[in-house]
């Protein structure tokens, strides 16, 4: 056991900063859809030439989005060099780099969406990649986090020294498996959010009561197998608690989206449940990811 | 001499043609129950708000007070295939207005230019969601503005949308031919020097769909076609 410097510590807490970013991030990419403002803005990577256009209408929230993506652009850039710096470990860095590629594609694909004219499968990708991003980075935190760094493992010597899993190693498997089926169903939620019509919305419906059932009995399964971990446990109830939030923030987002007739424009409750929806769900990935993180330590 | 000989027989040729066309008139009847109006909030943008002391409504459905349409465009669905027509070189104005799209729905042949002008004090993107056509997504940000755009092949409708405000949006029929019409306040149409010939004319309005009827144009005669939307 060793204890971990102030650095690390500060560390630590830079990438808490920056997963909290990114959180705003993907919700103001909701907004984004949901407001249809992904073309309010025609250029890239200027918008209407400038650097700073006037802020009217939808150019606020296309916009505004650019401008949260370059501040956690450059917030990874950090990271990445303060982990470059700072740690010893290779796998860490590695996983910083890989954080910082991902931002950097992220922003070709936002381009890309503007200039291709939204086509689906730009739009899909990079909703999906934003989500992986904010995972990358939720993993980073939990290797930078005290308690990993106090007990000096690095993540492959976490790998071959874990005993929380070598008892357990179905648990582990088990959350590999739901973070795999919450993956799917963001790629699917993805699918009904960037096409119209879109049929994915029922493949979506049916899979979030598979992804309900599984993390309900992962929850469980932490909660019963693991009760001397504060982490996990707290990881596992927090994970419970979104998951109903999301089951009605998804009731809601299908009303308005998919049932009641539009308006001319996007009605405030339809933006706040297609948003919210979007953002708890990246939360449920991510915490899903940090849960099995957890259960492997 | 022959320069002469030539413009004559041109001229003979014009109005010969002139003679074998005629003139359709006709009108878009509504029944039913015409759907409430509803008012625009422009808070989005200051400055569209303060071009307007009065509500703002959206024009998906303008029941005139004669109980006819406007907008609704009226072009000829059958009855001139085979036939090709020089694309005119006259624009056609679509101008952002009052952050209002001027026309809501209005036609341009292939090849012909349609111009569309700023003539806000604020930034607007025009947004063509052409399927058969190249879509393209302009940005407009200064006052006075003027682009041409053309579209390579015909399509009903092509809708335009204004990304920045939501409420902004237009359409434009993309006809292969000189022959349309889009009805006015008193719901009544004209198409001018329809060659003779028996034809389909189609009229789509955005909510009610698309009427056709059939219309003979004989030997200059003007003839009549009028359509019935109800609600």
């Amino acid at each position: 056991m060793t204890s971990p410097s102030s650095n690390s510590i500060w560390l630590y807490r830079y990438s808490l900063l920056v997963v909290f970013a990114t959180v705003l991030l993907i919700l103001a990419g909701g907004l984004v859809t949901s407001h249809e403002a992904g073309l309010a803005v025609p250029d890239w990577p200027l918008s209407y030439g400038q650097m700073m256009p006037p802020m009217v209408g939808n150019v606020f929230w296309e916009h505004g989005h650019r401008m949260i993506a370059g501040t956690v652009g450059i917030l990874t850039l950090v990271l990445t060099l303060w982990v470059q710096f700072g740690k010893k470990c290779a796998r860490i860095k590695k996983l910083a780099w890989l954080a910082m590629g991902a931002v950097v594609l992220q922003a070709l694909l936002g381009g890309l969406t503007v200039i291709l004219l939204l086509p689906p499968a730009v739009s899909i990708f990079h909703a999906c990649l934003a989500q992986t991003f904010l995972c990358l980075l939720v993993a980073l935190a939990f290797f930078l986090s005290p308690p990993f760094v106090s007990a000096g493992l690095a993540p492959a010597a976490a790998s071959a020294s874990n005993t929380g899993t070598a008892q357990r190693p179905w648990l582990f498997k088990f959350w590999v498996l739901i973070f795999a089926a919450v993956y799917v169903q963001l790629i699917l939620g993805a699918i009904v959010r960037h096409t119209s019509p879109s049929h994915a919305v029922v493949f979506h419906v049916i899979w979030a009561f598979v992804v309900i059932g599984l993390i309900f009995l992962g929850v469980r399964a932490v909660l019963v197998t693991l009760p001397e971990r504060q982490g996990p446990a707290r990881t596992a109830l927090t994970l419970g608690l979104l998951v109903i939030v999301q089951f009605f923030l998804g009731l809601g987002a299908f009303l308005y989206t998919q049932v009641l007739a539009h308006g001319y424009a996007p009605r405030t409750a339809e933006i706040f449940f297609a948003s919210a929806h979007h953002t708890n769900g990246a939360l449920v990935l991510a915490l899903s990811l940090l849960l099995t993180l957890q259960v492997r330590e | 001499m022959k320069k002469f000989m030539f413009v004559l027989m041109a001229g003979l040729f014009v109005c010969s043609q002139a003679a074998l066309a005629g003139n359709v008139t006709g009108s878009a009847a509504f029944s039913g129950t015409a759907p409430a109006k509803t008012e625009i909030v422009m808070a989005a943008d200051p400055t569209c708000a303060s071009l307007h002391t009065e509500p703002v409504y959206t024009e998906e459905a303008v029941v005139n007070s004669n109980n006819t349409l406007k907008n609704v465009f009226v072009y000829v669905k059958t009855g001139l295939e085979g036939k090709t027509f020089p694309a005119a070189t006259t624009p056609v104005s679509f101008d952002q207005n009052g952050c209002h799209y001027m026309p809501h729905v209005t036609g341009v042949m292939v090849g012909q230019p349609l111009e569309i002008i700023n003539s806000d004090s604020t930034l607007h993107n025009v947004h063509s969601l052409a399927k058969e056509s190249k879509e393209f997504n302009l940005g407009m940000p200064i006052k006075g503005m003027k682009i041409k755009k053309t579209f390579e092949k015909p399509e009903i409708m092509v809708k335009m949308k204004c990304d920045v405000h939501p409420w902004m949006n237009a359409y434009v029929g993309v006809v292969s031919n000189p022959f349309f019409a889009v009805t006015g306040e008193d719901g009544s149409f004209e198409i001018k020097d329809l060659p003779a010939g028996t034809y389909t004319l189609a009229a789509w309005h955005e909510t009610f769909g698309e009427q056709t009827a059939e219309v003979t144009v004989a030997d200059g005669q003007p003839a009549t076609a009028n359509f019935s939307f109800s609600g």
